[in-house]
């Protein structure tokens, strides 16, 4: 991992609060909501991350959320995030152009345990705009595929036209090393593909049981509906991990919007494993 | 086909002893289907039923005018058609070939008649055919939610 200058971190610790100067560098339209954006400092090196990390991004006089990294953490140099529009900063985010100024905090939180995977199988579950956290942690597999066992990537949308990285998911289906399910909520007569819940390809994915890591990224009743499966499946509730949100402000811990329980997201997730939360998951009002 | 190969990936064949298993094979035959080609139509008799061995078979809703709506897609070892078991005996839905596909047919009228004279198979068939009757109901219900739409 790259450390940042000294100056860089010496900042961050007197001024947390204080975003970074970006630029937006690329910027690529994934779906009618969703963009994907490339941004590089201006002021000094990139953001090394942990895949699963966060940061906040700040549209200057607009306003700041926290959005997952979905680049590669082989290329801090560029930091990477899929935003999609549900809101005034989102929005403002997603109308950004290759140039534009933007602030940048982070990255935040606790990453998904990748280095735990290595010798493992890996099973990925994503929901919707949950595969966007879990695209940097594809990319650290692949890059050291041999220190793995079967990976495989299940990935959910609502309708054809809503799924991400098209082209990457061709590109990562044709691998021989890479299990690839991809399934819609609702067809169209263009779609050649499964329809159903990401929990009917479950069973068509081979992995072992008994030395199975497994990552789950969408919305929290997937997830929930997901580890369920995989528990009956003979996964143990500690080898998964999932992804979760709630209204992070500070980023830093110190403002509680974020709680959830006994957990900070922000500091303390916003990955867990699953035999962590598994209980509050179940509690109206959390 | 030998149906043991099948019986890892079938919900329905896992449940079988080899007795049973084997009945179940003299009523079966292998069908080859291309991309497209239709397994059964809404609204026919459900005298045979399946399992997917390879590729994949969607279930359609169809109405004049527009499109097959494709409500489910299932794949190997999964079991294709549920109306046989309950009467009376016709399909609610279309069920067409999604790319090729090989599927083991069953014939459905020697199954039940089996059923009738074998209480204890009936049961694993029941509790087979109501497990997978339960999940479907449960995928739905999430479907419904539309968990993926924007907030």
């Amino acid at each position: 991992m790259t450390l940042p200058p000294a100056g860089v971190a010496a900042r961050n610790v007197i001024e947390p609060m204080l975003p970074r100067p970006f630029r937006v560098s690329a910027r690529r339209a994934e779906t009618a909501d969703t963009v994907t954006l490339e941004m590089e400092p201006d002021d000094g090196p990139g953001l090394a991350f942990t895949p699963g990390q966060f940061t906040m991004i700040y549209v200057f006089g607009i306003g700041e959320v926290p959005i997952s990294i979905s680049g590669s953490p082989q290329d801090p140099k560029t930091l990477v995030h899929t935003v999609r529009s549900v809101g005034a900063v989102t929005q403002a985010i997603v109308g950004l152009d290759v140039g534009d100024p933007i602030g940048v905090r982070g990255p935040y939180g606790s990453g998904w345990p990748v280095g735990r995977a290595e010798g493992r199988d890996v099973v990925l579950v994503a929901g919707g705009i949950g595969l966007a956290p879990l695209r940097p942690v594809l990319y650290a597999v692949l890059a050291n595929r041999e220190r793995f066992g079967a990976v495989s990537l299940v990935y959910g949308s609502r309708t054809p036209a809503d799924l991400l990285f098209g082209d990457q998911l061709h590109i990562w289906r044709s691998r021989f090393d890479l299990e690839v399910e991809v399934t819609v909520d609702r067809s169209d007569e263009h779609w050649f593909g499964d329809v159903g819940m990401v929990t009917g390809l479950l069973p068509r994915i081979s992995f072992d049981p008994a030395n199975t890591i497994s990552m789950l990224c969408g919305p929290e009743i997937m997830m929930k509906v997901v580890a369920r499966e995989l528990e009956m499946r003979g996964l143990a509730p500690d080898d998964i991990h999932v992804s979760l949100e709630r209204n992070m402000k500070c980023a830093i811990a110190f403002c509680g919007h974020c709680q959830f329980g006994p957990d900070f997201l922000c500091r303390d997730g916003p990955v867990l494993p699953y035999s962590h939360v598994a209980q509050r998951l179940t509690v109206t009002g959390l | 086909m030998n149906l043991q190969t099948l019986r890892e990936s079938s919900p329905l064949l896992a449940k079988l002893s080899n007795t049973e298993l084997e009945f179940f094979e003299s009523v079966s035959s292998v069908v080859g289907l291309k991309s497209g080609e239709i397994l059964f139509e809404e609204g026919g008799a459900a005298d045979t039923f399946y399992i997917v061995s390879e590729g994949r078979v969607g279930l359609e809703m169809t109405s004049p005018g527009k499109a097959p709506m494709v409500i489910q897609t299932l794949g190997p070892g999964d079991l294709v058609g549920l109306s046989w078991f309950f009467a009376p005996h016709r399909w609610n839905w279309r069920a067409r070939a999604v790319g090729d596909t090989t599927v083991v047919a069953f014939d459905a009228a020697e199954v039940r008649r089996r059923c009738r004279e074998d209480r204890d198979l009936a049961l694993e068939v029941l509790g087979v055919v109501s497990a997978e009757l339960a999940a479907r109901l449960h995928r739905t219900r999430i479907q419904l939610l539309d968990l993926y739409k924007a907030p």
